[in-house]
């Protein structure tokens, strides 16, 4: 097999500049038991809508979109008494692998090391933004189920994991977005995809809180030089920005959605 | 925080209002002088503006309060809310009661018109009651009342037969608001029925005949989604009376 060319010409494998997003796609309020819901994916069209027949799912696997559903539930009752705070809510975050999710079916447990890992750093990074004193004495849980796998997985969870908070209502300190750079050939990339982060090279997690201005979340992995671990941070964050003004744009359009369809039949409308 | 008349603020807040916020958007900047009042509903000041907490319109009061009106599906209960919550617990000196909010209600047996310790109100595991929210405070479980601050039960209660279905709170505070929406009062045409809203989100339906009942709570449920502001209501409820709503979705019971 030739050496890949990861860059050539100023475009990557995938036809994008290093700079360049994977396009969003977002659906909110999408399960109906669930207190805040949300469906998020990075990637190109033919996107497989959801409840698609698994044989088309498993199809596009090979099309490289990582996608991702998420559902809170609560604020409510503290299932462990012996975990209830007085003065803040606890976050719960489970995330799962569906057998599906990858290009070969294979069942995961929910307490596999790096499922642990993802839940940890996912709660961690919700317990920064989620206002925890608004909520004592309560327990909000967030479910991560990855549909389909794709590099970046870890950034689509915050990504999906707000929307659903958002959905429910839960009061939030600012939006979070998440986003991943690496550095191969010599150039940092943005949002690599699954050919790109399997490269080998160093893939830096960034979840940013753009009102604040605030880094939540940072994480690495492999080795990198320090001033091209700053050039893809910057580059990170900068995803991130874009990424949380996409959010904030599916997040406003819902609304506007859901306002509009009860407001008729109230019979005030609009203040 | 008791709504205060604001100056210079209300000319900042003026052009938000109406407006959509996502969380962490700056819905206004606090004015050099005078005050600004803001509820616990989804605003929150940070440095020198009032930043968004949650999604929904930027709603102000006439006392000047600003408030961001969202659709969420969970109720976080507020003094002074009418709620319809089923009993999941006798207790001696106290009913628990569910009214689908973060916490169980607490509502005591003395909170009903005529009750005194010897004549203990007949309610029991599994009724429904219509009941007041006295105090929601964060350190303590919901305080309920089945009486006004005079005494009388005036419409609260042990709520008998019927049936009760779960809908979103902004259609529930809908049904209870003046003038009735389109749907009630074509229904109030078509059939004889009880209705009685919370504000969390829970409306129970009683009428003569049990398919009635169903018929008429199958209507409500589905009309926050499927009629809109200039639909015809009556066609609507003719056909739903006619047992002819799809059997999808809605959530009676």
């Amino acid at each position: 097999m030739g050496r890949k060319e990861f860059i050539s010409d100023g475009l990557r494998l995938d036809g994008r500049r290093p700079k360049e997003l994977r396009r969003m796609r977002s659906q909110i309020g999408v399960l109906q038991s669930a207190d805040g819901s949300a469906m998020f994916q990075m990637g190109n069209t033919q996107a497989p809508q959801f409840g698609a027949a698994p044989h088309r799912l498993a199809a596009a696997a090979t099309a490289a979109r990582p996608q991702v559903l998420a559902s809170v539930f609560g604020p409510r009752e503290v299932e462990v008494r012996s975990q209830l705070k007085t003065d803040r809510a606890i976050v719960k975050c489970e995330y799962a692998m569906a057998a599906f999710s990858t290009g070969e079916r294979r069942r995961r447990g929910k307490s596999d090391r790096r499922s642990t890992e993802l839940s940890s750093v996912i709660r961690n990074t919700l317990e920064q933004t989620i206002q925890l004193e608004e909520y004592a004495r309560s327990q909000i849980d967030v479910y991560v189920q990855v549909l389909q796998a794709d590099g970046g997985t870890r950034c689509a969870c915050i990504n999906a994991a707000m929307l659903a908070l958002a959905d429910a209502g839960i009061k939030l300190r600012d939006t979070v977005a998440a986003c991943a750079a690496g550095y191969l050939a010599s150039t940092p990339l943005l949002d690599m995809n699954y050919e790109e982060d399997s490269a080998g090279g160093p893939d830096v997690a960034v979840a940013y809180q753009p009102g604040l201005d605030k880094i939540v979340l940072l994480q690495m992995d492999g080795r990198l030089a320090a001033e091209a671990f700053d050039e893809c941070v910057q580059l990170a964050v900068q995803g991130c920005r874009e990424v949380a003004a996409a959010m904030r744009k599916a997040l406003v359009g819902h609304t506007k959605a859901l306002m509009a369809a009860g407001g008729g039949a109230a019979g005030g409308g609009r203040g | 925080m008791a709504p205060v008349e604001a100056s210079q603020a209300d000319d900042a807040a003026a052009a938000l209002v109406g407006k959509v916020a996502a969380p962490g958007d700056v819905v206004m900047l606090l004015p050099d002088s005078g005050r600004v009042a803001i509820g616990s509903g989804g605003l929150r000041p940070l440095g020198g503006a009032v930043v968004a907490s949650k999604c929904g319109v930027v709603r102000r009061s006439t006392g000047g309060m600003l408030w961001v009106e969202g659709r969420q599906k969970r109720y976080i209960p507020a003094e002074g809310d009418t709620v319809i919550g089923v009993v999941v617990d006798r207790l001696s000196e106290h009913l628990t009661v569910d009214i689908g909010g973060p916490f169980k209600a607490v509502l005591p047996m003395l909170s009903f018109e005529g009750a005194t310790k010897r004549n203990r109100p007949a309610v029991y595991e599994g009724d429904v009651v219509s009941a007041r929210v006295v105090t929601s405070n964060p350190d303590m479980d919901p305080v309920l009342s089945c009486v006004d601050a005079q005494g009388k039960a005036s419409g609260l209660g042990h709520l008998k037969g019927g049936l009760t279905l779960e809908c979103s709170c902004a259609w529930a505070r809908a049904l209870l608001s003046r003038p009735m929406p389109a749907v009630v009062a074509a229904l109030g045409k078509e059939a004889a029925f009880e209705m009685a809203a919370g504000l969390n989100g829970r409306v129970w339906v009683d009428a003569p005949s049990a398919g009635l009942a169903v018929r008429v709570a199958a209507a409500l449920a589905r009309a926050e989604e499927e009629l809109g502001p200039g639909d015809d209501a009556a066609a609507f409820v003719r056909r739903a009376l006619a047992g002819e709503l799809s059997a999808a979705g809605g959530g009676a019971g």
